[in-house]
Formats: C-alpha cells, sequence, structure tokens
C-alpha cells in the first residue's frame, strides 16, 4: 500500500499547474528535438538545461525527463513520412513506417506508433512503480567500494556496445575521466591541471562539453552527411479525413505485439549501455520471429512498427531504474539527467527515492502525465509537426548553432564556456568522424569524479587493498553482474544488428548514430 | 587527418601524464591517496590506447577502402567559421546584433536566393530569443562593447 501511498504523494506534486505546464513544455520540446535528424535527446537535454536554472528544481527536472521520452515519440514522425529517423531509436521504425506511409496508409501509421508509444511509456513507467523501490532496497547497503564497481558497470556496458570500436571507446571515457579530473582535488586542495587559470578551478564544467559535443558537434556531422541539402519535398502525403484512422485490423493484430514489444525494452533499457536502440532493433527482430506473416516485414506490416516503438520508449522508461536507483546512468541522455540532479544538488543512488520521495515520486509521477499528453500531441498535433519537418535542416542548423551558443552563456555569463564550448563542438564532430563515442566521454566526465572519489574512500577503508572488493557480497554481486552483461550485450547487439540486415541504408544510419 | 587526430589526442596523453607524474602527489602527507593516484592511471592508459589505436591506423589494410576527406567537408568548414566569427562578434558587438548578422550571413549563403525568408528568420528568431532568454527567464545575454538601447 505504500507504494500507492507514494504514487499518490508524487501525483499531487506533478499535477500543480505549473508544474503541468514545463510537463507540456518539455513534451513539446522533446517531440521538435525528435523530429530534427542528427539533433538527439542528448542535444536537447543539454542546451535546455541551462533554461531550467530559474526554476524550482522538481517542475525542472519533469521538465527535462519529458524532454527525453518525448524525443521518442516524435523521431518516429519523420521516420514514417520521410524514411529518415529523428533519432537512432527511431531506425527500426522507417523498416515499416515508411512503406506503410508509400502504400498509403501514413495516417493509421502514426496513429498506431502514437498508441504504441503510450503503451511502451506507460508500462515502463507502472513497471518503475514496482520495481524502482525494490532496485533500493537492494542497493541500500552499497558503500563506496560498490559505487566504484558500478562507476565501472556503467562505463564498460556503454564501450562493449561500441562493438568493433571499443579501442576508441575506451579513448574517449579516459578522455571525459581526464576532463573530470581539471579544478581543485577535494580531498586535499590541490589544484589539478589549472595552470594558474582562476577559470579552471572549479572543475571543467559539464554543460559547455555537452552541448558541444551533442549539439554541435552532431550538427556539424549532419552537415557532413549532408542533410542541409535534403529538402522537404519528399515528405509523404497523408489525408486527415479519409483513412486516417487505423482500422480494427490493425489493432487485433498488434494487441499482442504492444505488450511483447513493451515488456522487451523495458529489460533492455534497464540494461546499462544497451539503450532504446538495441532495445528497438531487438523488438522488431523478435516481432518477425513472433509473426505468421514474416515475409510481410519490411513491407508495410503494421507489427514491424508497432514493436520497436513500444520497444524504444519502454527502455527510456526502463533507463531511469538504474539512474535513480544506481545513480548510473546507460546513455549520453541518462548522463545529461544524471548532471542535471548533481547540479541542483541532488545524487540518485540508493538512498534518492527515501531521502527525496516527493522528488522521486514526483517525476515518476509525471511520467504517466507525461505520456498521456504525448499521446495526445502525437494524434491531434501532427500537422504541427509536419510544418516542422518541412523547414530544411540549412534554416534550422544555424539557428541551433545561436541557440547552444547563447545557452551555454547563459549558464554563468563566460565567454570561456563559450570557447570551450564550440571547442568541445570541433572535437565532437572529428570524434564523430573517426569512430571514437562522445558519449563515452560524456559518461566518462560525469562518473569520473564520482568513481575516483569511490575508489579513494574504499582504498582509504581497505589500506590500500584491492581485495575488498572480493570481500562484500555487494560487491561480488556486482562483479558477477558486469561479467554476465559483458557476454550478453555482444548477442543483444548482433541480433540487433541481424534485425538492421533487413535495410541495408538505414542500418547504416544506425551505426552512424552510436551507442 | 585521422593519424593528425591521433597525434593530438597522443600529446595530450602525454602532457597530461607528465603533469600527474611530476606535479600531482601519488600518497597525502598522511599516507592516503593523494591528487595525483587517478590521473597517473589515466594518463598511462590513455597514452597506451592511443599507441595501440594509432599502431593499428597504421597498418595498410586500416587505409584500405577509407578516405579521410568525403562528405561535404567544405560546407562542414564553411559553417564552422561562421561559428567562430559568430563567438568573436559577441564580445565586440552583443548577443543580438552578432546573431542578427550571423544568422543573415549564414542563411545567404547555405540558403541562396530567398533575401525575404533569410531576412525574416534573422530578425524573428533574435527578437524570439531576446523575448525569452531577457524577458521571460532573466537569462543573461552577451553584451557587447556598447549595450542595446532596450
Amino acid at each position: 500500500m505504500d507504494l500507492f501511498a507514494d504514487l499518490w504523494m508524487g501525483l499531487s506534486v506533478a499535477i500543480s499547474p505549473i508544474n503541468l505546464v514545463y510537463l507540456l513544455i518539455g513534451a513539446m520540446v522533446g517531440m521538435i528535438v525528435g523530429i530534427i535528424p542528427g539533433f538527439g535527446p542528448a542535444a536537447g537535454l543539454a542546451i535546455l538545461l541551462p533554461v531550467t536554472f530559474g526554476m524550482d528544481p522538481i517542475g525542472a527536472v519533469m521538465m527535462l525527463a519529458a524532454i527525453y521520452y518525448g524525443a521518442m515519440y516524435g523521431g518516429t514522425i519523420t521516420s514514417i513520412l520521410l524514411n529518415t529517423p529523428g533519432e537512432s531509436a527511431t531506425v527500426a521504425s522507417t523498416f515499416d513506417g515508411y512503406p506503410l506511409a508509400q502504400k498509403g496508409r501514413a495516417g493509421p501509421a502514426l496513429v498506431m506508433q502514437a498508441v504504441a508509444s503510450f503503451t511502451g511509456g506507460t508500462v515502463g513507467v507502472i513497471l518503475i512503480t514496482l520495481l524502482a523501490p525494490a532496485f533500493s532496497h537492494v542497493a541500500r547497503n552499497f558503500g563506496p567500494p560498490e559505487y566504484f564497481l558500478l562507476a565501472l558497470l556503467g562505463m564498460l556496458t556503454l564501450i562493449v556496445m561500441i562493438g568493433e570500436n571499443w579501442k576508441l571507446g575506451v579513448l574517449s571515457a579516459l578522455i571525459g575521466f581526464a576532463l573530470g579530473t581539471v579544478g581543485v582535488d577535494l580531498e586535499t586542495g590541490q589544484s589539478r591541471y589549472t595552470f594558474g587559470s582562476a577559470e579552471l578551478i572549479g572543475g571543467i564544467h559539464f554543460i559547455p562539453i555537452a552541448i558541444g559535443l551533442f549539439g554541435l558537434g552532431e550538427l556539424y556531422f549532419a552537415f557532413y552527411r549532408g542533410l542541409h541539402r535534403i529538402g522537404s519535398g519528399s515528405i509523404a502525403q497523408y489525408d486527415r479525413k479519409k483513412g486516417f484512422w487505423p482500422d480494427l485490423a490493425d489493432w487485433v493484430d498488434t494487441k499482442f505485439t504492444l505488450v511483447r514489444g513493451s515488456i522487451l525494452g523495458f529489460v533492455v533499457g534497464v540494461i546499462p549501455g544497451a539503450g532504446a536502440t538495441i532495445a528497438s532493433l531487438m523488438a522488431y527482430s523478435f516481432e518477425r520471429s513472433f509473426s505468421k506473416r514474416p515475409k510481410n516485414f519490411g513491407k508495410g506490416e503494421m507489427a514491424g512498427l508497432v514493436a520497436p516503438e513500444a520497444a524504444n520508449n519502454a527502455a527510456s522508461s526502463g533507463a531511469m531504474i538504474p539512474l535513480l536507483t544506481l545513480g548510473i546512468p546507460g546513455s549520453a541522455s541518462t548522463a545529461v539527467l544524471l548532471a542535471a540532479f548533481l547540479l541542483w544538488g541532488m545524487r540518485p543512488g540508493p538512498l534518492f527515492m527515501t531521502q527525496n520521495p516527493e522528488f522521486a515520486w514526483g517525476l515518476i509521477a509525471s511520467m504517466y502525465l507525461g505520456n498521456m499528453a504525448l499521446l495526445a500531441l502525437n494524434i491531434f498535433a501532427i500537422p504541427l509537426f509536419v510544418q516542422i519537418i518541412r523547414v530544411p535542416y540549412r534554416i534550422l542548423a544555424p539557428i541551433v548553432l545561436v541557440i547552444c551558443t547563447l545557452g551555454t552563456f547563459s549558464v554563468s555569463s563566460s565567454m570561456i564556456e563559450v570557447y570551450l564550448m564550440f571547442t568541445a563542438g570541433i572535437v565532437g564532430f572529428f570524434m564523430r568522424l573517426y569512430g571514437f563515442s562522445p558519449a563515452a566521454l560524456v559518461l566518462g566526465l560525469v562518473l569520473g569524479p564520482l568513481a575516483e572519489e569511490a575508489l579513494r574512500q574504499t582504498l582509504t577503508i581497505s589500506r590500500g587493498s584491492f581485495w575488498i572488493f572480493l570481500e562484500r557480497n555487494g560487491s561480488i554481486g556486482i562483479i558477477v553482474t558486469t561479467a554476465v552483461l559483458l557476454l550478453v550485450l555482444p548477442l543483444m547487439q548482433r541480433i540487433g544488428r541481424r534485425a538492421g540486415a533487413l535495410k541495408q541504408g538505414t542500418v547504416s544510419e544506425a551505426e552512424d548514430a552510436g551507442v | 587527418m585521422r593519424i593528425i587526430f591521433f597525434v593530438v589526442i597522443l600529446a595530450a596523453g602525454l602532457m597530461y601524464s607528465y603533469v600527474a607524474f611530476t606535479n600531482l602527489d601519488f600518497l597525502t602527507m598522511t599516507g592516503r591517496l593523494g591528487p595525483g593516484f587517478f590521473p597517473r592511471g589515466i594518463g598511462v592508459l590513455m597514452v597506451v590506447f592511443t599507441l595501440w589505436s594509432m599502431s593499428a591506423e597504421l597498418r595498410p589494410s586500416a587505409a584500405e577502402g577509407r578516405s579521410d576527406v568525403g562528405g561535404y567537408a567544405g560546407q562542414v568548414a564553411l559553417i564552422m567559421g561562421f561559428g567562430v566569427a559568430y563567438v568573436l562578434s559577441l564580445g565586440l558587438i552583443g548577443g543580438i546584433p552578432a546573431t542578427v548578422i550571423f544568422l543573415f550571413v549564414t542563411l545567404s549563403v547555405l540558403n541562396r536566393n530567398r533575401l525575404l525568408q533569410n531576412g525574416l528568420v534573422a530578425l524573428l528568431v533574435p527578437a524570439a530569443i531576446y523575448v525569452l532568454f531577457d524577458r521571460l527567464l532573466n537569462a543573461a545575454i552577451p553584451e557587447g562593447v556598447l549595450p542595446l538601447p532596450f
């Protein structure tokens, strides 16, 4: 019964008029962020983060979380109408989404993707409600050794998912760790890598780096791929008056697909590093093997659209579990969310839900409301989003650059941070071009200081002995979990790739997008 | 270009390690782990992984079928150049005027022969940003040598 009391309390926090406004703004911005190709939720979150500084922390986190899961809804609209995924997690939605639109069924495809996204998102939040307290309870006895191992687990799983470029992934993470050591060492007060600069004493701030890597770096990379030369002439047409709504067969055929996709997506989402892209590709692959008409997949089968859509939304909810209960961000987007929590003086982890119940349950409750708002937005505001799709990238890109620049400046009125953001943007472009992982760098920057602090505390407790990691049940559990994940994750990746092999062109898009 | 990027990372890794080993203590006076403990490990690993990646890069098979300069590299250089000019102009003429000029010039190059459309975007976007940042969010916008009259 405590669960319902907590959820009710969270709902009373989330439902205040100002928080609802923030939630709607977040959902709307998330949709727009999802629609713009080459501009993922991590970039949207990083750019919008400075804007939230004047807000109440609960409202701000509700808004940022809505941007995060809202992007999953928005990304599919371009997948269906333009055959271009708005972001990597919606690549699988192009496989059957666009063929459906070509067959004149764009309307039913748009409605069914909204319903699938809503189902996945809502099932995900229900499972968070049920499982997050249990995760917190298990992790309650964790100390510095376990926190260090958790940070390592978060990094390792992400690097494994990078695949054959794993060495560059490790290098990216090490660069992030190195940047995290700049500033005053909190334990001894000694300056590290400040080179006498007063600006660097407080360390390298996360926001300019994240905005640079995910905002500018992605923008430059989109230019490199020629996205600015693509016009909007190839948008599939649909009629809102005739044949817009799905027919009975669409609902009947996909009722179990919705459930399967949601549960699979959630499970994959909980695993740090796996993420929504792998979840959606796996769901597509599994659905094809379950289907009575596997040959129709790739030619406009509704189940082929519904499965990945339910999965990617459930995965984005699932990723909140390790973030809230263990303090591990499994992806670049959740790393930005973790940074937001830390900026507001809150450290997610095993005690987070008991120490900040209003905050944690307010956020969870807001996700129920956010998914409802997104369902309505998705179905009834499609014409508005189609108008946004029609704005060519060559016009959007300079505007994004301006928002990145002025957003960075607004954080602490510092031109140094703007220069840092631009440098990160240029480095981010070359990282993407040469197969490095900006996500691993950002994760290293966020987790590095936490890992260093935990490791130093651990070795102080153990008087310098590393055997402490094998003497505690919690540590052994995390080491075993890490070993299992390192074996399982490549298999999951292989299943996802096999699904992608159906559409060679769009798979290279998925690989381009990285993890 | 790719190998130059690796050389830059290697140089950064070597410098990082040098500072870690020469300026930062491994242990504190009380015998606890000092500020140099973590950076030393990171620095060494950075150098090792960069050299490892570079050695793979220098193998003849690695270069096969791969071109360093491809895609729209010229367009990327162009938008980077405009971006740098924009950032440098922020402190001189202020956030809003610099944004108007940057948008108009950039759009004139990227979105040619649409003078009216470009002009409208170059005026309306900074106006919206001014209202959002300055009036609604009370967030700072870079001021130039001469402040805005409003």
